[in-house]
């Protein structure tokens, strides 16, 4: 007899049987439990973090960048899988891709890789119940790398691959965590990171621009007070008579051993300004993704080269080939090194 | 009382003493602003390496004491003292043209031509000065807009219609401002521009006194001068011109004047309110409301105020608190004082 | 000297409101403008001063085209006394007065002593010097309008022209300023000024020019033109005179 109940009882067996075989799940770092999609050959990154860390682990499936790549970095990388469309930005700082544009796109997963903040995990379950394709939103702290490695690769089905390059990051930090612990205390140096054209913006204790300066166990000048990007006075980059400073401003590093505001600086008289690569992605600061695991390197021989021997070259030549799936040329590698771009 | 040359320089002895404040207040300024800030100066080291320059013998302070004041203390507090006249007196020269005690330097859109000009700037990576070109370019020009805009118009009060164009030309280089920070790279460009739009004078060097000091000189000197005429300006437009002014010249000039020194602040210092708008205020309380006073009385507390501004600004923690911030939240306490006490000083 | 309109048609970019108007004004003489709201008073007195152009015929002063004064020039003869109004800022009576003297000096040139002592006859002639101190906006509307009108002496012109002095002034200080006026034109100067009390034109004026619709209803001494039929037909409305024997004065009342 069909009454309510009846059909109340068979539209939920319906309901409940497509859930039932696609129980797979894993959880990303906000906690939600986000289904693994049977079939991916197509991911969507939310942003430029995510685009990177699924260019890293697996380029195929990168539907498109959120910014396009210029050419100077597409030499570095894979030329079909680097000149991949612009599709735009979900999340993070300034939302420029449209959810309908998404869709059209077809991707089997959407990846977000950032803070894990309410407001982006709320972002995320609002996208996911919108238009129903997974939504995962994994760490982008540097030291969540090797979980964020894992939980991608079995979200894609490359465990695998994630593996190994979740091992290789670790190895890279475990080496370079060891041997800074055998620096005595008192004699790490101060360093300044110095942004902006003149070289006054700076990242504050704990935030994500300087977050691999700090993993060297450095002073971070400025880290009197937590928080993001401040501006100080050069007055203030007096005060704290930094031993070394990096930047990523190309202009202020070449004009700051004549500017005779910055040239009582210990760093700047010891000649340890140091402007930080930049191609493909930056080695410091941003995109704050994988690509600073080679940056690691680069600190750890600028700010305690006695400790660090190893030769850059073949470090960089190393991690090219296996994050962005090329060998760069010797002739590559010294224009990157040498801060161009 | 009479000045050498037949200048009758009569004042009362109230406005007499208003004057003495106001010099007070720019010297009290000047000597905290060169004694406090992060890096330790005792006044001593200070008098002992102006003596030793005047007098030319080598100084006995460490080179580090004198590098901080000549190269680093030194530019930013006369940047400090020159934006502060400069924003006061264009603020004080616009109460009058515009005949309303409410109005600030920006209402003709000159900041907001700046700002557009500096986030340009930043947009496309140019230098620090090709930012501070633009800036001081967009302030002209945008300026220049309204007032052929509104000359176009024919109206019976071509004051009205500047300030309506002023504020219809102000809103769309606001959005203008809003479309570059959208597109803006948002780990490198936006915290720049966000910072600049701020307002700071934290990387004032010495190389930067010379295009500010050229303009705001000019500027604020022909508004100096000008000051006989501004009582007359505040009057309607038919009884100024019956007394013999000539006002349709006359505002052009004003407007120039007042445009060249606010371009020029906003593009060295980025967008600082509120100083424009109170110090008129102040320097009225102060001298009272005759503009051949006021006008110099607003540049001496002007160029004080934001001395002592800028010194809290770079000393009140270990990173620097943007200028526009600390106006603002100065300025509008005060600002609902003045409104609501009984003896406004306008009227 | 002679203030003198030729064949003027007067009004705005927009619109044309008079038509065709001949007016003269000697100095010594006191001319009063009559009519009704819209008539085009305003609009000629702005004319004859020279704020506004006309868009037909000109103005002579003292025998040249008006046009070709510079306003400094210009206001060294005719001086102008709008209606009091609430100022913005409170400037000194002696600042406002002062500011009569700018036609006398150049464009950055500041108060002269003797420019000082203008400005004080002049505040003295009015009976306003115990207000030298005090803000503009901090007097009666009467001591206002006198402020303003010493600012107009202290032009030093030779005409004075006034738009509704009376307007907004109690009933004592309209006779005050309406003598004023006229001890102003026995001092030499040349004075118009609009009314809408055919009574001020009767007692301060000589001659009375009447204006409906932009165009000239009649013209000439008080004595010929101020009369009943006259100003009905002017105000399009009933008029009574009613005349004092005793005293031989007489006075216009609204029907």
């Amino acid at each position: 007899m069909l009454n309510r109940r009846t059909v109340m009882a068979g539209l939920s067996a319906a309901l409940m049987t497509p859930r039932a075989t696609q129980a797979a799940t894993v959880n990303d770092a906000a906690g939600r439990a986000v289904p693994i999609p049977q079939h991916v050959a197509r991911v969507f990154p939310a942003g430029p973090p995510a685009a990177i860390l699924l260019y890293t682990l697996a380029p195929d499936l990168l539907i498109g960048w959120p910014r396009p790549n210029r050419a100077e970095e597409c030499e570095y990388m894979l030329p079909d899988i680097c000149t991949r469309p612009e599709v735009g930005r979900i999340t993070g700082r300034g939302n420029t891709a449209n959810l309908e544009v998404v869709l059209a796109l077809k991707p089997d997963l959407i990846l977000d890789v950032g803070a894990i903040a309410p407001t982006f995990v709320s972002l995320a379950s609002r996208v996911q119940e919108q238009t129903g394709i997974p939504y995962a939103l994994l760490d982008g702290r540097f030291d969540a790398i090797v979980p964020t490695y894992r939980t991608l690769g079995a979200l894609t089905h490359r465990s695998a691959a994630a593996e190994s390059l979740a091992q290789y990051a670790e190895d890279i930090m475990t080496t370079i965590r060891q041997r800074i612990a055998a620096v005595p205390v008192g004699q790490q140096p101060k360093v300044y990171y110095a942004r902006g054209p003149r070289g006054l913006e700076t990242g504050l204790a704990g935030s994500i621009n300087v977050e691999t300066i700090e993993f060297m166990g450095v002073r971070n000048v400025a880290s009197e007070q937590p928080g993001g990007l401040a501006l100080v006075s050069i007055e203030q980059v007096l005060l704290w008579n930094p031993d070394v400073i990096i930047t990523i401003d190309r202009d202020f590093a070449a004009g700051v051993r004549d500017n005779p505001l910055w040239n009582s600086v210990n760093a700047v008289r010891d000649g340890r300004v140091h402007l930080s690569p930049k191609l493909p992605f930056g080695w410091v600061d941003f995109p704050p993704s994988v690509n600073r695991l080679i940056g690691l390197w680069w600190l750890a021989k600028i700010i305690y080269p006695e400790i660090f021997p190893e030769d850059l070259r073949t470090l960089t030549r190393d991690f090219y080939t296996r994050f962005y799936h090329r060998t760069p040329t010797e002739a590559q590698i010294e224009h990157v090194l040498a801060g161009r771009g | 009382m009479c000045l050498p040359g037949g200048a009758d320089l009569f004042m009362s002895r109230s406005a007499a003493l208003g004057f003495a404040v106001a010099l007070t207040v720019l010297i009290i300024g000047l000597l905290i602003a060169f004694t406090v800030g992060r890096y330790p100066i005792a006044l001593s080291d200070l008098f002992s390496v102006l003596l030793d320059k005047l007098s030319g013998r080598p100084s006995a302070v460490p080179p580090i004491v004198e590098n901080v004041i000549w190269q680093v203390r030194g530019p930013r507090v006369v940047a400090a003292a020159l934006v502060g006249a400069a924003l006061a007196v264009a603020g004080t020269a616009f109460q009058g043209l515009f005949r309303n005690p409410l109005v600030s330097p920006d209402i003709l859109g000159a900041s907001s031509g700046a700002a557009l000009g500096a986030v340009l700037g930043i947009f496309f990576s140019l230098g620090v000065f090709a930012i501070q070109s633009l800036a001081f370019v967009g302030g002209l020009l945008a300026v220049a807009a309204v007032y052929l805009i509104g000359s176009a118009v024919r109206s019976r009060d071509p004051v009205l219609v500047l300030v309506l164009t002023g504020v219809v030309i102000g809103a769309l280089l606001g959005a203008g401002v809003g479309l570059v920070k959208y597109l803006a790279d948002p780990y490198n460009q936006l915290p720049a521009m966000t910072f600049w739009l701020l307002g700071s004078l934290a990387a004032t060097t010495l190389s930067d006194l010379l295009p500010l000091f050229g303009p705001v000189a000019a500027g604020t000197l022909v508004l100096i001068a000008l000051r006989w005429r501004m009582n007359v300006m505040s009057l309607p437009d038919e009884e100024a011109r019956a007394l013999g002014v000539p006002t349709g010249p006359l505002r052009i000039v004003i407007v120039a004047a007042a445009t060249l020194v606010t371009s020029a602040s906003v593009a060295t210092a980025g967008i600082i309110g509120w100083v424009g708008l109170v110090v008129p205020h102040m320097a009225r309380s102060l001298v009272g409301p005759d503009f051949a006073r006021l006008i110099p009385a607003a540049a001496l507390l002007g160029g004080g105020f934001l001395l002592v501004i800028d010194t809290v600004a770079r000393t009140g923690a270990a990173i620097e608190i943007p200028l526009g911030i600390l106006t603002a939240v100065v300025g509008t306490p005060f600002f609902i004082w003045l409104l609501t006490s009984v003896s406004r000083t306008w009227s | 000297m002679k203030l003198a309109g030729r064949g003027l048609s007067i009004g705005y970019s927009d619109r044309l409101v008079g038509r065709d108007l001949d007016v003269a004004l000697e100095t010594g003489e006191v001319l009063a403008l009559l009519g009704p709201n819209g008539s085009g008073k305003t609009t000629l007195l702005k004319t004859l001063l020279g704020l506004l152009a006309p868009k037909a015929g000109d103005v002579q002063l003292d025998g040249r085209t008006l046009n070709n004064y510079s306003s400094r020039d210009r206001a060294r003869l005719i001086a102008y006394v709008p209606q009091s109004h609430q100022a913005t800022f409170a400037f000194t009576v002696e600042t406002v007065v002062l500011m009569g003297r700018i036609a006398h000096g150049n464009l950055f040139s500041r108060p002269t002593a003797a420019d000082r002592a203008v400005a004080a006859r002049s505040l003295e002639r009015f009976g306003i010097a115990h207000l030298r101190e005090r803000p503009y906006t901090m007097i009666s509307g009467g001591e206002r309008q006198l402020a303003l009108l010493a600012r107009a002496l202290a032009q030093e012109p030779q005409f004075i022209v006034l738009d509704e002095p009376t307007a907004s002034l109690d009933f004592g200080n309209q006779g005050k300023v309406m003598r004023e006026i006229r001890s102003l034109a026995a001092s030499g100067h040349g004075v118009l000024f609009t009314t809408h009390d055919p009574n001020h034109a009767m007692r301060a004026a000589d001659r009375a020019y009447l204006l409906r619709d932009g165009a000239r209803v009649a013209e000439g001494a008080v004595g010929a033109v101020l009369n009943r039929e006259q100003l009905m037909m002017l105000y399009d409305a009933p008029v009574e005179k009613i005349t004092d024997p005793t005293v031989g004065a007489s006075a216009f009342l609204p029907g």
